[in-house]
């Protein structure tokens, strides 16, 4: 009778496309917004991602990556004195405004790094040398960047390129790939100690410090030992990253407006299949009502219901996700907006799908089990 | 035409269908109806016994009563020995699938399915699989002159074509009691005509009882007895000689 219950399904094609149509639509939304979202929360972090250090070591006061609490040089010593550190460097990160050629400001987001260690530094240079960084007056700009401070599109900066920041040159002697910020600024890195030449002068410039274990080192107990020495906040990249993503839900609207229009994908979804369901069972009620006259039980048509409901279920939850991943290869390729979908995304739009067809097949169900069977001998 | 050829109702042959004292009612309180009052009814296997009376005497109500699909208020059923009256509402549902073959006015077939389809799911509500299924619905199809429409839907065909669909669903699974409402009342009189003559010819056998509620005059003369109802009650059952010849006036009037 299964297969019978999906060609009684088929053959309403209105219904049937109608159907797929208001799940994929939620599984659509429901997805791609929830994937912009974490999208979003992954640039919040992206510092963390850029500069792959296992642990971070910052002022107290800090809350999150993209927070900056000036820390003393002489933390740089206590840290390096911990037990278990085998490296420690300093790091600088703000954002300066950056003048360029033509008179225009852009703002950058600035990353000093430590010269001899280069602890921190761009994994992929795309154009030029790390090394060239030692010289003075030189950055390393990101793709983005490369693009984003020139006026001209076919033309983007190059290495040897110069511009300013805070009336200092800074030449371009790299290109390098790395994840868009949180802010949509630039990164311009540059060692720390010309970092803070950039930088407005201040009595504390050190924004926090990169430690290393050695080979094999647990970075937690790591982490765990340097706050307990030193009394300041030491975070392995991990911890980092979800102190960001929860500061930022707890601390902007942003978790709103996305959980809104989640939330409208799945009312939106569950209002249109579960409408359009019940009334393609109350059309079919007549006939249900004769497979009920001619013996069906209730179970055999209540799985036949499930079928069918699971069928237009996971057609639209097929072509929703589908939809929205080729979405994410659009924008990612592009680089805007943000786009980044974990594996659980799609599973928890599938729990979402799955309870608005279980819901369907309920309404529908409830309405076979209180049906009579002599409703077939009333003209 | 087969109906010329009905023998002389036998009234020694065992009981298919018999109630006893059954009463049902719709509504609460004042607004309560007793449509069937204590209903005595009873159709012999071999036999095509017709139910008669005006529209709202409650014919309907003791067809589906006798077929199980509607729970009798009071009093006893018995179809084929089994008291569906103690059965419950599971076992009630598994005779129906086993022993009762349904012919309905509106024919009710499943408007996406092809006829062959429809006509196998009685066969698939009793678990055959697919291929068998279909293959014993086409071979009904062929009895019913339809062997060639096995892959129409059932929109493609005539009014009298779908009710030859619906006799070979209700026939398909060899079922010992068929109930028809109102077979005809949707037909012209030929295709009225070729309903009941398949209707006698390979339902009413010795073995199996139909019963059929109608209001047609044209098809009195298939019947063997017919049971005339009024006001919830049987008024009088009668060899249908009597019973056509009283109606065949009307019949040309109409």
């Amino acid at each position: 009778m299964l297969d019978l219950s999906l060609k009684m399904l088929l053959g309403d094609r209105a219904k049937y496309i109608m159907l797929i149509s208001g799940l994929t639509f939620a599984s659509l939304l429901m997805t791609e917004q929830a994937a912009i979202f974490c999208g979003i929360m992954q640039w919040s972090g992206s510092t963390l991602d850029n500069v792959g250090a296992p642990v971070w070591v910052v002022d107290p006061m800090v809350e999150q990556i993209n927070d900056t609490e000036a820390m003393r040089d002489t933390d740089l010593e206590r840290v390096r004195s911990v037990e278990g550190v085998a490296w420690a460097a300093p790091f600088y990160q703000g954002m300066l405004r950056a003048r360029m050629p033509d008179g225009s400001f852009k703002f950058v987001q600035l990353i000093g790094l430590d010269a001899t260690t280069f602890a921190g530094a761009p994994r992929e240079i795309v154009q030029g040398r790390l090394e060239d960084l030692r010289l003075p007056n030189t950055v390393i700009l990101d793709e983005y960047g490369a693009k984003k401070l020139s006026r001209d599109p076919a033309r983007p900066v190059r290495v040897g390129d110069t511009f300013e920041i805070n009336d200092r040159e800074a030449r371009v002697v790299g290109i390098c790939r790395s994840r868009m910020s949180f802010t949509g600024n630039p990164y311009v890195f540059s060692t720390y100690h010309q970092a803070v030449q950039y930088a407005p002068a201040t009595r504390k410039v050190m924004s926090s410090v990169l430690v290393g274990g050695g080979e094999g080192a647990d970075a937690a107990a790591l982490a765990r030992r340097i706050t307990a020495a030193t009394g300041l906040s030491a975070y392995t990249k991990s911890e980092f990253l979800w102190r960001t993503v929860w500061w930022y839900i707890r601390n902007t609207g942003i978790p709103v407006a996305f959980g809104a229009t989640v939330m409208i994908g799945f009312v939106v979804g569950l209002a249109i299949s579960s409408q359009t369901f019940y009334a393609f069972i109350l059309e079919n009620l007549r006939n249900l009502g004769a497979m009920k006259a001619m013996g069906a039980p209730d179970g055999m048509l209540a799985r036949m219901i499930m079928l069918q409901t699971l069928t237009v279920g996971l057609i639209g939850y097929g072509c929703g996700v589908g939809l929205a991943s080729l979405f994410g290869a659009v924008v990612l390729r592009k680089g805007m907006p943000p786009f980044f979908l974990p594996w659980q995304l799609p599973l928890i739009t599938l729990a979402a799908v799955l309870f608005i067809c279980w819901l369907a097949a309920s309404l529908g169900i409830r309405k076979i089990r209180s049906l009579e069977p002599a409703i077939v001998f009333r003209g | 035409m087969l109906a010329s050829m009905k023998a002389p109702f036998d009234s020694t042959l065992p009981f298919a269908v018999r109630t006893r004292g059954v009463g049902k009612g719709f509504g609460e309180g004042e607004s309560r109806t007793e449509v069937l009052k204590e209903v005595d009814f009873s159709a012999r296997l071999g036999e095509l016994l017709m139910l008669v009376g005006p529209s709202g005497c409650g014919k309907t109500t003791l067809l589906s009563v006798i077929a199980g699909t509607l729970g009798a208020d009071r009093g006893e059923v018995e179809v084929f020995g089994a008291p569906l009256h103690r059965l419950d509402k599971a076992a009630v549902t598994a005779f129906r699938a086993a022993h009762i073959g349904f012919i309905f006015q509106q024919y009710n077939l499943i408007p996406t399915l092809t006829c062959v389809e429809n006509v196998s799911v009685p066969l698939r509500i009793q678990g055959h699989a697919a291929g068998p299924a279909e293959r014993r619905a086409a071979a009904m199809l062929e009895q019913v002159g339809l062997g060639r429409r096995g892959h129409a839907r059932p929109g493609t065909l005539s009014g009298g074509q779908q009710q030859r669909v619906a006799i070979a669903r209700a026939l398909v699974h060899e079922p010992r009691l068929i109930i028809c409402d109102e077979p005809t009342a949707a037909l012209d009189s030929e295709n009225g005509a070729k309903v009941m003559d398949l209707l006698r010819g390979f339902a009413a056998r010795p073995d199996r009882c139909v019963i059929i509620v109608t209001h047609d005059n044209r098809i009195f003369k298939y019947a063997d007895r017919m049971t005339h109802m009024e006001d919830g009650r049987i008024d009088r059952t009668e060899c249908a000689a009597a019973s056509a010849r009283r109606a065949e006036p009307a019949a040309l009037v109409a």
